[in-house]
């Protein structure tokens, strides 16, 4: 992960389209354009895995069935304990086999329709449901030394309980964070970064000017009327966090890809 | 085995709004999506057919657009989809839905096994999957929340009711209607969803399938819906707690405890 921040090499995420998808053919294409600018751009395509709970086709079948090709250093798949045991390995297993290696694992918002990973589908006994904790130290075990796994870390949860959540997933075999979406300096993302000097940090910018879906995201209530310049927060960002790494959600491909080349500098 | 599924194209939204001359729901306009019920009755034929082998076949009756159900059907795992769609069937109550149902089933032929979920979402009657059974004179299992074994020709099912279950043994073949305990559906993946939009759908009219037109549509039909309304959306209390997340958990813990709820 160091490598992307010494490279400026942004995370750039990307969804999946939809199950309801009423348009398959033309949501494939711009899934398609998304991931080949991003890969032509040295840049990171981020795939979600149901994203908010929307069920939506999963990253490793996107880039299978589509035949896209996967740069080792430019893929990763987010990944979340809403599978049933046997899709988990046939992801891990194809992750493996196409050389995919930079994994964020987190627990997901699910959904009635998915299946969660039940703690004896993954051998752990002594607590009721599966976490990202769980998900790593099963992932670590099984696959030893075959991805780079990374977590997330919401500034806006309970301080104590955050941190505390954030030690169990590092010993889990976590070895880099992913912030939630930031709209400007965070005083909880900066002691992230005082703490764990060690452990590359990325920081999430929110590149959607729909501030509601942020406060839907994070569960933080951000005032309707905020005026938002997702270009202009990012550099903000950029000064205030010149050692990290940056995951952009929600980025416009027609709007402002091409504003964001030159930002990173 | 041969297996048909039985699934039907409801509304999406909750909020459905009643035709007040004809007392039916207005399905102009609204999303449309698979009975929530049936993905069950889905998944629970396509997991018979790994287990056991064989086919799975999904069976809609509805206007053309209802094909869409169908796909989303093989794309989960069925095999192929057949539609019934003709004026002829337009109104028809649940009795001659099962009818045209039946007739389609006999049609297909050799079958072992029917499912459907136990009701629709836009109905609510949880007739038809009886029905079906009782036009083909076929044993029938409601309410089934677990398929035990399949030998010798004979089906051993759990049936759900209010204070447990009943174990069931059907001679095949049968209709069984289950509810949402059985499984846990899977979701469609790509390259199935890929598949589905290129399986040609075949369109049965009522002649295709032997069924009497007299015993279809409105003609057919010996309900008559006198009053239709939604429901009254129900009266819930809503209480907010304040404090200290600690004294919020308490406060929550007593009045839970209060109500009886713990």
């Amino acid at each position: 992960m160091r490598y992307h921040i010494e490279n400026k090499v942004y995370h750039v995420e990307i969804l999946p389209p939809k199950q309801d998808s009423e348009n398959l053919e033309r949501d494939l294409d711009v899934f398609v354009e998304k991931y080949t600018r991003v890969m032509d751009s040295g840049y990171c395509a981020c795939i979600t895995d149901n994203a908010m709970g929307h069920l939506s086709f999963q990253g490793t079948e996107m880039i299978e069935e589509l035949g896209l090709p996967v740069l080792p250093e430019q893929v990763m798949i987010h990944l979340n304990t809403f599978h049933t045991r046997e899709d988990l390995d046939n992801i891990l297993s194809y992750c493996v086999e196409k050389g995919i290696k930079y994994l964020l694992v987190v627990s997901g918002d699910g959904s009635e329709r998915l299946p969660r990973l039940k703690p004896s589908d993954i051998g752990v006994q002594g607590t009721e449901s599966i976490t990202s904790v769980e998900l790593l130290q099963y992932i670590t075990r099984e696959y030893p030394g075959k991805f780079v796994l990374g977590v997330a870390f919401n500034p806006y949860e309970p301080e104590d309980h955050e941190f505390a959540k954030l030690k169990r997933k590092l010993w889990a075999g976590a070895s880099f964070i992913i912030t939630q979406p930031i709209i400007e300096k965070n005083a909880v993302v900066d002691k992230l970064i005082a703490e764990y000097p060690d452990v590359p940090v990325i920081v999430e910018a929110w590149m959607s000017k729909k501030l509601h879906l942020l406060s839907d995201a994070v569960g933080y209530t951000i005032p309707e009327n905020t005026e938002y310049d997702p270009i202009a927060t990012l550099k903000l960002l950029h000064q205030a966090y010149p050692k990290n790494g940056f995951y952009l959600s929600l980025l416009g491909f027609k709007t402002q890809y091409d504003l964001i080349r030159d930002l990173w500098v | 085995m041969k297996i048909v599924v039985c699934i039907k194209q409801v509304p999406a939204s909750n909020d459905a709004k009643i035709d007040p001359e004809t007392k039916r729901i207005i399905r102009e306009g609204q999303k449309a999506i698979m009975n929530p019920f049936d993905t069950y009755a889905l998944e629970e034929g396509v997991r018979m057919k790994e287990k056991y082998g064989g086919e799975v076949i999904a069976l809609t009756m509805g206007p053309p657009k209802a094909e869409a159900v169908l796909r989303e059907a093989i794309s989960a795992g069925a095999d192929r989809g057949i539609l019934l769609s003709d004026r002829v069937f337009g109104g028809s109550d649940t009795w001659a839905t099962s009818y045209a149902l039946a007739r389609a089933i006999e049609k297909i032929g050799d079958v072992d096994l029917v499912i459907c979920g136990k009701q629709a979402i836009d109905g609510d009657t949880a007739q038809v999957g009886p029905g079906i059974a009782s036009h083909l004179d076929w044993m029938q299992a409601t309410y089934v929340m677990a398929v035990d074994s399949i030998e010798d020709n004979n089906i051993t099912v759990k049936r759900m009711h209010e204070d447990g279950y009943d174990v069931c043994e059907l001679r095949l073949p049968a209709v069984l209607t289950v509810v949402k305990d059985i499984n846990t559906p899977r979701v469609p993946t790509l390259k199935g969803r890929l598949a589905a939009q290129k399986s040609e759908i075949p369109v049965l009219k009522p002649e295709d399938i032997g069924a009497d037109p007299d015993k279809l549509g409105l003609n057919g039909s010996p309900t008559r819906v006198v009053k239709t309304q939604p429901p009254e959306p129900r009266q819930t209390d809503t209480l907010r707690i304040e404090g200290s997340p600690r004294e919020c958990a308490q406060a929550l813990v007593r009045e839970l405890k209060f109500r009886g709820l713990v």
